[in-house]
């Protein structure tokens, strides 16, 4: 069930990624009638790339501690605004066989909310049409559900 | 890798030539050291090697490939290509972008494993040397690229090429964009979609995707450029040719002056993906497909199974012409 008061929103390694939360925090303000999920997907780098099991691990470490860094910022920036701290949630999660834009979707359904906030670097179209983009692919995906996309 | 004298007659049989030397090979890592006559042992399976592959692209000179061997079954005489392990890495521009591009032997001894038996693949059998290499050994396809058939096929010109060819390309294109598609579901990309990686069997009439080891960064789409790379092949199968901005400037300067920005590919800006308008006759369901390939589309295809929805219903609209060879 869609519950419209839960919302995803979504940081990633680029720092242009909290300019989504902070538009987030001005809309909702203060309010204590929303939820804040902070969703964090991380890609491990594939054994095709890097063979050595190692130096994956490593990469894969480095990019937790950097995402696990943008969400704890994340979290702080809503707090400021005058969200409640037992209304923002934090999760860092693993894409595992998921794009990441299936991974979000993925989150969305499971958690039923019902607005999904993701920020968009400026990805040119032709940088879309050849690697794809990950707030393209969660609208075209999204049912039942408001997506807000803050460029 | 030692001396054999012993192996030199079998060798020299299946070389069609007598072999001077004959050695017996165990570790592949030296492959550049690899000579015609050398006999490889594999898992306990023999090759011997006949030569080095090339590989010509579009036209292109042939550059040889070291890494890639022509080779014969040492018990029964078949073709086979032995891929030796060969890493590497380099940047493939693409639409202007920098992408990370590598050679996966282990990708494909995957993939290889993953389509045993589906004839819409090129197929074989992994080999670990006394070094833990993957050694893909392939059964040869005697046919050539697809883009080769297509030009014999178009020979009488476009109109004829439209009327009698066109519908049957597509059928069996279809059937090949497909298997790209299980491809993905499996979780697999091939990383070098491009025409001549596909390969039409005269004897079967099978057309099989070739060559898997390339690989390249994560990115959001991970079949993004498989994509790309499906409809480049299908842009040269509609117009049976390439149709350019240098080619109209040639053969159709009036049509260039017409077009703008929006016609053309966003990565490949001199490529026409618009081609109504140099052939009026095209219908718009299959027109309308290629456009998701231009730089005026609203929505790119993210998957193959989105292209096929729409690809395959607008052969209805063409004549419905031969079954393609």
């Amino acid at each position: 069930m869609i519950i419209w008061n839960r919302i995803l929103a979504t940081v990633d390694e680029h720092e242009s990624s909290l300019q989504a939360v902070h538009y987030l925090a001005s809309v909702l303000g203060g309010s204590d009638a929303c939820q804040v999920h902070l969703l964090s997907v991380w890609q491990t780098p594939s054994p095709d790339a890097e063979p050595d099991p190692a130096k994956r691990a490593a990469a894969a470490a480095s990019l937790q501690t950097l995402l696990q860094g943008r969400l704890d910022q994340a979290r702080q920036i809503l707090v400021e605004a005058g969200l409640p701290a037992d209304n923002v949630s934090i999760e860092l999660a693993e894409a595992g066989n998921h794009t990441i834009a299936g991974s979000i979707m993925e989150r969305q359904a499971e958690g039923g909310y019902g607005t999904i906030v993701l920020g968009r670097r400026g990805v040119s179209k032709t940088e879309e049409f050849l690697f794809g983009s990950v707030s393209s692919m969660v609208m075209h995906r999204a049912k039942d559900c408001a997506v807000w996309v803050i460029s | 890798m030692r001396d054999a004298p012993e192996l030199r007659e079998r060798a020299s049989e299946l070389c069609g030539r007598k072999c001077g030397r004959v050695r017996l090979v165990e570790d592949t890592s030296l492959f550049m050291e690899l000579e015609t006559g050398d006999v490889l042992d594999l898992q306990g399976r023999r090759f011997v090697v006949t030569g080095t592959e090339y590989e010509g692209r579009f036209g292109l000179s042939e550059q040889p490939k070291p890494w890639v061997k022509r080779a014969m079954d040492w018990e029964d005489g078949s073709a086979k290509i032995i891929k030796l392990v060969f890493h590497e890495e380099f940047y493939r521009v693409v639409g202007g972008f920098k992408v990370r591009c590598y050679r996966s032997p282990e990708k494909e001894a995957r993939i290889l494993a993953l389509v045993h038996g589906d004839a819409r693949f090129m197929q074989g059998d992994t080999f670990r040397d006394t070094a833990g290499n993957a050694v893909r050994v392939l059964d040869r396809i005697p046919g050539g690229p697809v883009d080769l058939q297509i030009e014999q096929l178009g020979r009488q010109g476009h109109e004829d090429y439209f009327e009698r060819h066109l519908a049957g390309v597509l059928r069996k294109l279809c059937k090949t964009f497909a298997a790209l598609g299980w491809l993905h579901r499996h979780g697999e990309r091939h990383g070098d979609v491009r025409r001549d990686h596909v390969l039409t069997d005269p004897a079967s009439g099978n057309w099989a995707w070739i060559d898997f080891d390339y690989n390249y960064d994560l990115m959001a789409n991970p079949f993004g450029l498989d994509l790309y790379g499906l409809g480049n092949i299908l842009w040269f199968a509609v117009a049976c040719q390439e149709v350019t901005s240098h080619w109209l400037s040639q053969e159709r300067p009036d049509i260039l002056e017409r077009l703008r920005p929006e016609d053309f590919s966003p990565a490949l800006k001199n490529r026409l993906m618009n081609l109504k308008k140099v052939y009026p006759y095209l219908p718009d369901s299959l027109n309308n497909v290629l456009l998701h390939f231009s730089a005026g589309t609203q929505v790119f295809y993210e998957r193959v199974e989105e292209l096929l929805a729409e690809l395959t219903p607008a052969i209805d609209d063409l004549p419905p012409g031969e079954e393609a060879p």
